[in-house]
């Protein structure tokens, strides 16, 4: 009886999510219902996590609660400490959810709401859960060995180097288009500024209070740290309304990228309980209530969506940035779908903290499906907005025009009226100066949010109040980003150069730091400066690079769990990683040769570099112009050349694969799999 | 009325270790729980302890995009 009753409450589930999907993919006209996206992703996930995950744990897997963790095994009270599984859920969560959820789904939004939710639905499902979950359980059995040791020693050791040099490649076009992310929100803003500035001092103070004070009290700490953040967020608009105080705090994109580059800079060098800690403490419990309130807004609000579910930018011709859906929808959302950078969060404490290998599917599978339920409700905060509002905020004035009412008779042509009166007066609803020519996604997504929030609480006198507690919660969450992934590049890049020269690898020494940090904040910094002097607007060339490089970094990972799971002898159920492999790999290669190749100047690298060229042979260029057009055009060959060479290596390290699957499919070679011995748990099964 | 106040009290109370343990603010007392039992040599003090947590803990990618 109970299982008859299962069967009916799952498939009940099941045509719930399929109506909703259908709903969302057919609908025509009318704007839609934002509970149509809330029920087509929360009951496909759980269809998923109920039948999808379980099969790949019990067939794929072979998940065994009878064998002791590496927690167990090793326990030591410091690094490998078992925890709950509701607890590590929690750890994992905070730590996969980054700012990526909530960018790419707004810059996808371009084509509309339906080519990104269905990509986050069906890519969380069968690729990315599937992504983290694997790699969480192939670290456990290696007692949470990272994801470039594994690479090492299972798939070849040209195949580590590989990934140890992708991971660091990666990790700085992250940062640095992340950081291009902020300056774009902040850039003739001083509110906002202001409010992202006090967020130092703050950190400081809170530093200091957990080290001298109260080491170990991070919750008396935070709560003492939020509401000084909180009150910043408010103290903005007073600094926004003085006209003595705004000019101080109102920067231009250069200006704070400099500031940007110099904060990861002090982060990275300084003591880690000072500056780099307090402020990831901050902004956890900030990330927490933010994605909480946004849920439950969206929930009591349910506002409806009012962009298309198809745009006429499908044809590639998009301001946001250029491309069409295939492959550059896919490569837009990266975080949300599937995230190579996850991989090296599976693989890193998480395995150490895991009480038993039956916890692997919820926290791995079950974290990134909540991921993607995030990005699911950032598009939907995005589509809540008027679609002219949207492309005005997102357009960079270089294709639509500098001044507001250019931009506006653009946008209305292109079929999405929106006047210069809307926008003058939403920026001041908003308390911004201007809200054109802020592509990035931050902007436009803490509008729909504020938007989404004052219909909740406080109407439209709080509109303000709202957006800049979006975007200040949007920035801790990329600052946090940015100074912890300075410190860990730092490290990796210590660990590199240590091979070379011994002091250099020496992590408590100092000039070793400066020297590495100066080199990791530099790469990036040249990425974001670029980013901030491109004609085009940065985001435009940066985030697709961004989701190239992650989606490889996602097929090396895929690859290294395909391989460990043939050495086991999986072979039946080996479709499983093989799918989503090969689709990545379409998705990337494809998107790589047209950034590279693309004769059209707005999406290929080289033909833009071209374009530009000849304009300036052709004298069209005044000269005063000419030195920092020939900058741009060697940032694009420059940035051609990295899509090259990332895509090179992840090829090299695709054939090493698939020579190593040959010899182990034909049986030419005993597989040897570098698992720890199975040792069995001394806790009580159950909990 | 009773059995409910209980339940709520209890859930709240799994609720607010859960929280401390998420946070960090219970690690220091489960390593010194467990410096107790195995008895090996004089624990970390809570500075001690508190620094080579995060050490540890931003030394390895913890943040994701």
């Amino acid at each position: 009886m109970k299982r008859v009753l299962q069967i009916l409450l799952w498939s009940a589930v099941s045509l719930v999510a399929a109506a909703a999907l259908a709903t969302i993919a057919f609908h025509r006209g009318e704007p839609i219902n934002a509970t149509w996206f809330v029920l087509a992703a929360g009951c496909s996930y759980l269809v998923a996590y109920r039948l999808y995950s379980s099969f790949i744990a019990a067939k794929l897997l072979a998940l065994d609660n009878s064998r002791a963790t590496p927690s167990e095994r090793r326990e030591d009270g410091r690094d490998f400490v078992p925890t709950n599984k509701w607890v590590l859920f929690g750890h994992h969560f905070a730590a996969i959810a980054g700012p990526g959820p909530l960018v790419g789904p707004t810059l996808a939004a371009q084509f509309g709401y339906l080519p990104g939710t269905l990509w986050l639905i069906a890519g969380a499902a069968f690729a990315g859960c599937v992504q983290d979950f694997l790699i969480l359980f192939c670290s456990i059995r290696r007692d949470g060995k990272t994801l470039g040791e594994m690479a090492r020693q299972e798939v070849s050791k040209l195949g580590g180097v590989m990934a140890q040099v992708a991971v660091l490649a990666i990790m700085i076009i992250l940062l640095g288009v992340v950081a291009l992310v902020i300056v774009n929100a902040l850039k003739s803003s001083p509110w906002a500024t202001f409010t992202l500035a006090m967020t130092i001092p703050i950190a400081l103070l809170l530093g200091v209070y957990l080290r001298f004070l109260r080491p170990g009290r991070v919750m008396e700490a935070s709560a003492i740290g939020v509401a000084l953040v909180m009150f910043a967020v408010v103290a903005g608009r007073w600094v926004a309304e003085s006209p003595v105080l705004a000019g101080k705090f109102t920067f231009g994109g250069v200006t704070l990228a400099f500031a940007l580059i110099a904060y990861g800079f002090a982060a990275s060098a300084l003591p880690v309980w000072l500056l780099l800690a307090p402020r990831d403490y901050l902004s956890a419990f900030i990330k927490a209530g933010a994605i909480f309130s946004l849920a439950a807004g969206i929930l009591l609000v349910r506002p409806q969506v009012l962009m298309p579910p198809l745009t006429r930018f499908v044809d590639g011709t998009g301001p946001v940035f250029a491309g069409k859906i295939f492959p550059f929808c896919f490569i837009t959302i990266a975080c949300g779908a599937i995230s190579g950078f996850h991989s090296l969060i599976s693989s890193g404490t998480t395995p150490r903290m895991i009480q038993r290998e039956g916890h692997a599917r919820f926290i791995g599978y079950g974290a990134m499906l909540m991921e993607s339920f995030v990005g699911v409700m950032a598009m939907v905060a995005a589509c809540a907005m008027t679609p002219g509002v949207y492309f005005a905020i997102n357009s960079p004035s270089s294709i639509v025009g500098s001044t507001p009412e250019a931009a506006a008779q653009t946008i209305s042509s292109w079929g999405y009226p929106v006047s210069t009166e809307t926008m003058t007066h939403l920026a001041h609803a908003v308390g911004e100066q201007t809200l054109l020519n802020r592509a990035g996604g931050a902007p436009s997504l803490a509008v729909g949010m504020a938007q989404i929030f004052s219909n909740t609480i406080g109407g439209d006198r709080l509109l303000s109040i709202w957006y800049h507690f979006a975007i200040m919660f949007e920035a801790l969450f990329i600052l946090t980003v940015l100074d912890a992934g300075t410190r860990v590049g730092r490290f990796m890049v210590q660990e590199l150069l240590g091979r070379v020269s011994k002091p250099l690898g020496r992590m408590n020494w100092y000039p070793a730091i400066l020297f590495s940090s100066a080199l990791i904040v530099g790469a990036w910094g040249y990425f974001l400066y670029q980013g901030v002097v491109d004609p085009l607007g940065g985001i435009n060339s940066l985030w697709p690079l961004f989701g190239i490089a992650n989606q490889l970094l996602a097929a090396v990972a895929l690859v290294v769990a395909t391989t460990i799971l043939l050495k086991m002898g999986r072979v039946k159920w080996i479709w499983v990683t093989l799918l989503p492999t090969a689709w990545l790999v379409t998705i990337t290669m494809t998107a790589s040769w047209q950034k590279i190749f693309s004769p059209n100047p707005r999406i290929g690298f080289l033909s833009y570099a071209n374009a530009m060229t000849a304009q300036i042979a052709a004298g069209k260029i005044p000269a005063a112009k000419v030195a920092e057009m020939q900058r741009v055009i060697f940032n694009q060959r420059l940035d051609a050349a990295v899509t090259a060479v990332l895509g090179g290596m992840i090829l090299l390290l695709l054939i090493e694969a698939v020579i190593q699957w040959h010899a182990i499919l034909s049986r030419g070679r005993e597989p040897i799999l570098h698992e720890t011995p199975y040792v069995a748990t001394q806790w009580a099964e159950g909990d | 009325m009773r059995r409910i106040a209980k339940r709520t009290r209890r859930t709240f109370t799994r609720f607010w270790q859960g929280l401390r343990e998420w946070c960090g603010d219970a690690a220091y007392e489960k390593y010194l729980q467990r410096a107790r039992r195995e008895g090996s040599g004089p624990p970390l003090t809570a500075t001690e302890f508190y620094l080579e947590q995060m050490n540890r803990k931003y030394s390895r990618p913890n943040r994701c995009c």
